[in-house]
């Protein structure tokens, strides 16, 4: 069987071969190569054999065909409740038939299947909260990604997004050396407001180990300057490893399980090689689930657990408010109406709810915090998780996905929307220029550098 | 002094006057010039779709779409393009300022020039302060002195002959003073030492009596003469001068007498404590009044 030359079954290993696909402008080629892909079936059921464990298969069999989990779906909500977005459906009507025909499918139907599983699921999970069985859609489509990504059926941007993980360890082109001399510039462009910072590279055993979003790297470096700031300020010891730096996972939206392990393998040897007492990662929600949630199974690691106790952004930035290591100024706390997009993946799936609203309460002026409705576990999802953020072909249905969001932030009557999460920050941002509702987005680390009392003996010394 | 330029345009009529000065810089001065675009910012999360900052569309990029927009800068400067030996343009994708100072760190020129708006004033400059111009954040942080010009009337013809330092005595305004001299000696410049005394930190009515202003200004003129004027070596072509007002009016109204044709000054790092304080630094405020190239240099220029 010949393999088309852009849209195949080979995952991406190269640098070249990473070009040549970013240079088809929008998939195109890509994508009409991939109306005549063949399916392997024979392969694919192999691989159902092997890895449709027990769970999924009772979860398939056992749905009950309720519906309950209906109304749990924005998507399904948001496009006039359409039946076929109804999550029992769409799991059903995909994974459910691929194993129910023994892989025996045809090209039509992986192209149906893959739509389904990248623009009617954004794995946010919610779904599985309803069920009255506990049937997780949400990891039942992660599930079905992997599927589709070895039959090569899978969004071009998350071909590449998988083939960066393989090629540079990053979701982005950016090399090791690019991340610690972005990492030591911005400590440059800070010392003179912040004598004394530094980012300490590899250094072992320290406090914390902190990884990162390459996007961050990429494009706005800031945000490192930010967290090595807040990290000075709390007299923290920390490090940030040259290699293995990069918390996120491209390649779980895409379900490359393979580059799954290779990129999270990268962070657990970081901190198998600095010894850190514990890893902190960035204002990012999939690259928790990636790294913390997820990772360990990927990389076989019995315990289900990374090498060092690993934990989010906003669990380290509770401590160091609650225990004092950072102090808010309370003449400069929010004084506005103000909202919070509580992340799917360490919200429900990693149950931090409390975690944020306890530093909603140390960073807001009483009477102003407002939760959307529904919150906390129950929170939908911002409309672009799961990599639908970032999908040019379904960027039509993102848009929609985006209104459930909007309403919900036009609910609350905050112009401000707290994001912690680079999904949910991004989605929300698309919604204001798609819907122009006149709010402002913003992770926590600029608004806590805007209000965090800068101790007595960090301050700058005049100089006149 | 001005070996390697950097000039960093939208390619657009915001950045003409820019250009003039830039280019004329580039051809008196036999500079190297390389003309710096940015010409997408990204965005729709990790895709390849970027946000065109001249048309205000989305476009997927591609190679084809980076040497169109290439070809479009060297066509838009062809006429300055011709008459300049040493010159090259680069595009990129990402945040304005954030690239900029990119490129100015990894081949460390020895001015970045960059266009302001419209001429502004008023509640549009306010607005312009708040929305964050990549001049405020380039300024702010960039190691080599910073040449912007925003109005029309300050795009120069001949040269650089009348140049006007303007102190606040802070470690910067040293950083801005030691390049000011250099670049008057070198190119054989009028230097105008100015100070403006703020007055306007006091309530009318808790207003300094003339009597205590006039003291104020002769020892501030004294202060230009200790900390600057002494390190000229017998400088005969220069003025010191102490006005009293709002620093950026005084300074803006020095220049036009003197007909300044560059003013240098320091760009304050100082965080505003007060979230009211959106008009921003003194340096800000002279970029978008001045009739002439404002060159400003922050307390970590020279620093490599």
């Amino acid at each position: 069987m010949s393999e088309p030359t852009l849209c195949n079954k080979i995952p991406i290993q190269t640098e070249e071969a990473l070009k040549k696909l970013l240079s088809d402008t929008g998939g195109r080629q890509y994508y009409q190569e991939m109306k005549t892909l063949e399916v392997d079936s024979r392969k694919l059921w192999e691989t159902i054999q092997k890895t449709c464990k027990s769970r999924i298969r009772t979860w398939l069999s056992i749905c009950a065909h309720c519906g309950m989990c209906a109304e749990s779906c924005f998507l399904y909500r948001i496009n006039n409740r359409d039946p076929r977005q109804v999550p029992a459906y769409k799991i059903q009507s995909t994974l459910g038939e691929i194993v129910r025909r023994k892989g025996k499918v045809d090209n039509a139907f992986m192209h149906m299947a893959m739509e389904t599983a990248w623009a009617k699921c954004t794995c946010c999970n919610r779904c599985g909260m309803y069920c009255p069985h506990g049937i997780d859609m949400g990891i039942m489509f992660g599930y079905l990604r992997g599927l589709l990504y070895q039959q090569g059926f899978v969004p071009w941007e998350l071909k590449i997004g998988a083939g960066m993980h393989r090629v540079y360890h990053a979701q982005m082109d950016v090399t090791d050396e690019d991340f610690t001399e972005t990492f030591v510039w911005m400590a440059e462009e800070y010392e003179d407001e912040y004598p004394g910072l530094t980012v300490p590279v590899d250094k072992v055993g320290a406090d914390i180990m902190y990884t990162v979003n390459a996007r961050e790297v990429k494009h706005y470096p800031e945000d490192l300057a930010e967290a090595a700031i807040l990290f000075h300020l709390a007299g923290e010891n920390w490090t940030v490893p040259s290699r293995g730096w990069e918390q996120t996972s491209l390649a779980m939206f895409a379900g490359d399980w393979e580059a799954c392990k290779i990129q999270v393998e990268s962070v657990y040897d970081a901190m198998e090689r600095l010894k850190p007492k514990r890893m902190v990662g960035t204002e990012c929600g999939h690259a928790h689930r990636a790294t913390v949630v997820e990772g360990p199974y990927w990389a076989g690691r019995k315990d289900g657990l990374p090498p060092a106790e690993s934990i989010h952004y906003v669990e380290w930035l509770a401590e160091a408010l609650r225990e004092g290591k950072l102090k808010i100024n309370p003449k400069k706390r929010i004084k506005e109406p103000v909202t919070l997009q509580d992340s799917c993946n360490y919200i429900r799936n990693h149950g931090m709810k409390e975690i944020t609203r306890e530093i909603m309460s140390y960073i807001v002026e009483p009477g102003y915090f407002i939760d959307m409705a529904p919150n906390r576990e129950h929170n939908y999802c911002c409309g672009g998780g799961g990599g639908f953020n970032g999908i040019g072909l379904y960027r039509e249905q993102r848009n929609k996905a985006l209104i459930t969001k909007r309403d919900q932030i036009m609910n609350t009557g905050a112009k401000l929307v707290i994001a912690p999460c680079h999904n949910c920050w991004d989605a929300i941002r698309d919604l204001e220029e798609e819907y122009r509702i006149g709010i402002r987005w913003s992770f926590l680390k600029p608004l806590i550098l805007k209000m965090v009392e800068i101790p007595e003996h960090l301050k700058p010394k005049k100089t006149r | 002094m001005f070996k390697k330029i950097l000039f960093a345009t939208s390619a657009t009529d915001a950045c003409d006057h820019a250009a003039r000065v830039a280019f004329d810089m580039a051809q008196r001065y036999n500079a190297d010039i390389r003309v710096f675009h940015v010409l997408g910012i990204p965005t729709r999360g990790y895709s390849q779709v970027v946000v065109d900052v001249t048309t205000g569309e989305e476009v997927t990029l591609d190679d084809n779409y980076r040497d169109l927009v290439k070809e479009e800068i060297r066509t838009y400067y062809e006429r300055q393009i011709q008459k300049t030996k040493k010159w090259s343009i680069e595009t990129v994708i990402g945040f304005p300022h954030r690239e900029i100072l990119r490129i100015a760190r990894d081949e460390t020129p020895d001015i970045i020039v960059m266009g302001g708006s419209t001429g502004a004033s008023g509640a549009y400059a306010r607005r312009k302060n708040i929305t964050g111009s990549t001049f405020q954040r380039v300024a702010k942080a960039a190691r080599c002195p910073v040449m912007v010009i925003n109005r029309p009337a300050a795009s120069f013809w001949g040269g650089i002959s009348n140049v006007l330092f303007a102190t606040d005595f802070s470690a910067a305004a040293d950083r801005a003073f030691d390049f000011a001299f250099a670049l008057v000696q070198e190119l054989g410049c009028e230097f105008h030492l100015f100070h403006a005394l703020d007055v306007t930190r006091h309530e009318t009515r808790h207003f300094h009596t003339q009597d205590i202003i006039d003291d104020r200004i002769r020892e501030t003129l004294q202060r230009l003469r200790v900390r600057y004027v002494s390190k000229m070596e017998g400088y005969a072509h220069y003025s010191a001068e102490v006005w009293e007002g709002i620093p950026f009016v005084e300074i803006v109204k020095y220049g036009r007498e003197k007909q300044a044709d560059l003013i240098v000054m320091a760009h304050s790092n100082r965080k505003d404590d007060s979230d009211d304080d959106l008009i921003g630094s003194v340096a800000e405020q002279v970029v978008l009044r001045a009739n002439c190239p404002v060159i400003t240099i922050n307390q970590a220029a020279g620093k490599h």
